[in-house]
């Protein structure tokens, strides 16, 4: 049956750019910091000299993510509120406190990094671990409770973005790493056997996020017919371009051949890998919030 | 008088609405709604091939849900139900943090672009708790808008929300919503407007 819409109010968007910035910044900051304790907090030594560039990135990110946030929310000087009225139903209540707390066990995990305690690092980083897996967590469980928009509402959302958080810190982390061994080390020579071995790291968590993002859009295109349009939007509709060619080809499918062909594996190559699954991460995020939020609810 | 507390409710007959929009203007000037946002709007869509045709109204206002996904989700609470069941935003707490509005299954809230804050229909409590009818309801020239308390059994609501078949809008979102309707056609809810370039 012919059905048209006469007249209908237009509605402003909820999330925007700065929410999906935001998302993305907590997920390289997490997923450095991750990569920083492989080798203080679990004593993986082969990646020690990513130990310092891990934490510095980690906590310069975080110290950035958040004033994202302070440009979205219209009342900023109330900020102050998060913290006396508290809602623990609320994920925002919940980052509220893990924004506060995981910057602050930065600094003192880096700070006793490079005062070469050896035992409190291992503590501290042992405690970011938690840490730095809930503060990007629970964006994803931010999107997932806006229960009527079908692309957010799926319990795939904090670990589909856990996972691209550790793939977009290996990534930048790699870049990181060369662009101080290169410049700033005093041999100005690079590690290149830890770099490959960084870029297989990489490979195969982009082979785990393509087979996350692929449960999640077999499950959307056969469920209810909010979630069909939602699918639909993604795979031909106006997201499509972004989705298929800048997120998943160039971000993820270009790089994963990049890092795993031996014939193809080059210092050139895996920076351009690196650099190619940094953007596509970050139109990642890009499409998650505003598609998320295209479809009008009424 | 039943000694049961009160439930406020809301009923639309959409045989008797003629989408004159009275409602949507008396909303505007009762509570001072700035330009480009509403709290209260009549949806219109139209069904079949003219001449065999009917427009559609969707006079939509907050349903003032009874378990409130906004309420959930606020981080500073302020975002209150009230005891007999009017969903409101207390305008000093809130942050504008948009999260209501990202997880409001029906898209009732905006942003004020003077205050920033969030802001909805509240079923005019102001005027509900000195006595009188909420705008809407009081301007309705067809009578289609009904509002009371559902747990008083001799109220108009009460009545009418028993003996007739009632809906509600998208009720699979589990929010229970409290504003009725009669005679709800499914595509007005369905029937989408995707924002051009």
């Amino acid at each position: 049956m012919d059905t048209q819409v006469i007249y209908n109010i237009f509605h402003q968007d909820a999330f925007g750019f700065n929410i999906a910035m935001y998302i993305y910044l907590t997920g390289v900051s997490a997923g450095s910091f991750i990569l920083s304790t492989l080798a203080y907090g679990f004593g993986l030594s082969q990646y020690k000299p990513l130990g310092k560039v891990g934490v510095v990135v980690a906590t310069i990110v975080l110290i950035i993510a958040p004033l994202f946030l302070l440009f979205h929310v219209g009342t900023p000087y109330r900020a102050w509120h998060l913290f006396i009225y508290l809602n623990m139903a609320s994920p925002i209540t919940w980052g509220s406190f893990l924004l506060i707390l995981y910057p602050i066990n930065c600094i003192i995990y880096g700070y006793f990094m490079f005062k070469e305690n050896m035992k409190l690092t291992r503590i501290f980083g042992l405690i970011g671990i938690p840490l730095a897996v809930s503060v990007h967590g629970y964006t994803g469980f931010i999107l997932a409770f806006g229960k009527a928009r079908a692309l957010w509402n799926t319990a795939l959302m904090p670990i589909l973005f856990l996972v691209s958080a550790v793939i977009s810190g290996i990534a930048l982390m790699i870049l990181v790493f060369i662009i101080k061994e290169r410049f700033f080390s005093k041999e100005r020579k690079i590690d290149r056997e830890l770099v490959f071995g960084l870029g297989k790291l990489l490979a195969w968590m982009i082979v785990f996020d393509l087979f996350l993002v692929a449960c999640d859009l077999i499950v959307l295109s056969i469920s209810h017919s909010d979630a069909q349009a939602a699918a639909h939007l993604l795979l031909q509709g106006k997201f499509s371009f972004l989705f298929l060619v800048v997120e998943n080809l160039l971000g993820k499918i270009v790089p994963f051949f990049l890092l795993i062909v031996p014939r193809l594996r080059t210092l050139a190559t895996t920076i351009v890998a690196s650099i190619l699954v940094v953007i596509g991460i970050f139109f990642m995020r890009y499409v998650v919030v505003l598609a998320g939020e295209f479809i009008p609810l009424l | 008088m039943s000694n049961k507390k009160k439930r406020y409710a809301m009923l639309v007959d959409l045989r008797k609405c003629i989408g004159c929009n009275a409602c949507v203007v008396a909303c505007k000037s009762e509570n001072d709604v700035p330009l480009g946002v509403w709290r209260s709007w009549v949806k219109k869509v139209e069904k079949g091939q003219y001449p065999d045709s009917k427009e559609f109204f969707l006079p939509v206002v907050c349903n003032n849900c009874d378990k409130p996904i906004c309420v959930t989700v606020c981080p500073v609470n302020a975002g209150i139900k009230r005891p007999d069941g009017i969903v409101y935003i207390d305008p000093h707490r809130c942050i504008g943090c948009r999260y209501c509005m990202a997880s409001c299954p029906y898209g009732v809230r905006y942003i004020n672009p003077r205050k920033k804050i969030a802001e909805k229909c509240y079923w005019c409590h102001h005027r509900v708790d000195a006595g009188l009818k909420p705008a809407c309801v009081l301007v309705c020239p067809t009578g289609a808008m009904i509002f009371g308390d559902l747990n008083d059994p001799r109220s108009d609501i009460a009545k009418a929300v028993a003996t007739n078949a009632v809906q509600v809008i998208k009720p699979d979102m589990g929010t229970d919503p409290q504003t009725f309707y009669i005679g709800l056609e499914q595509a007005a809810v369905e029937a989408k407007k995707i924002k051009e370039e």
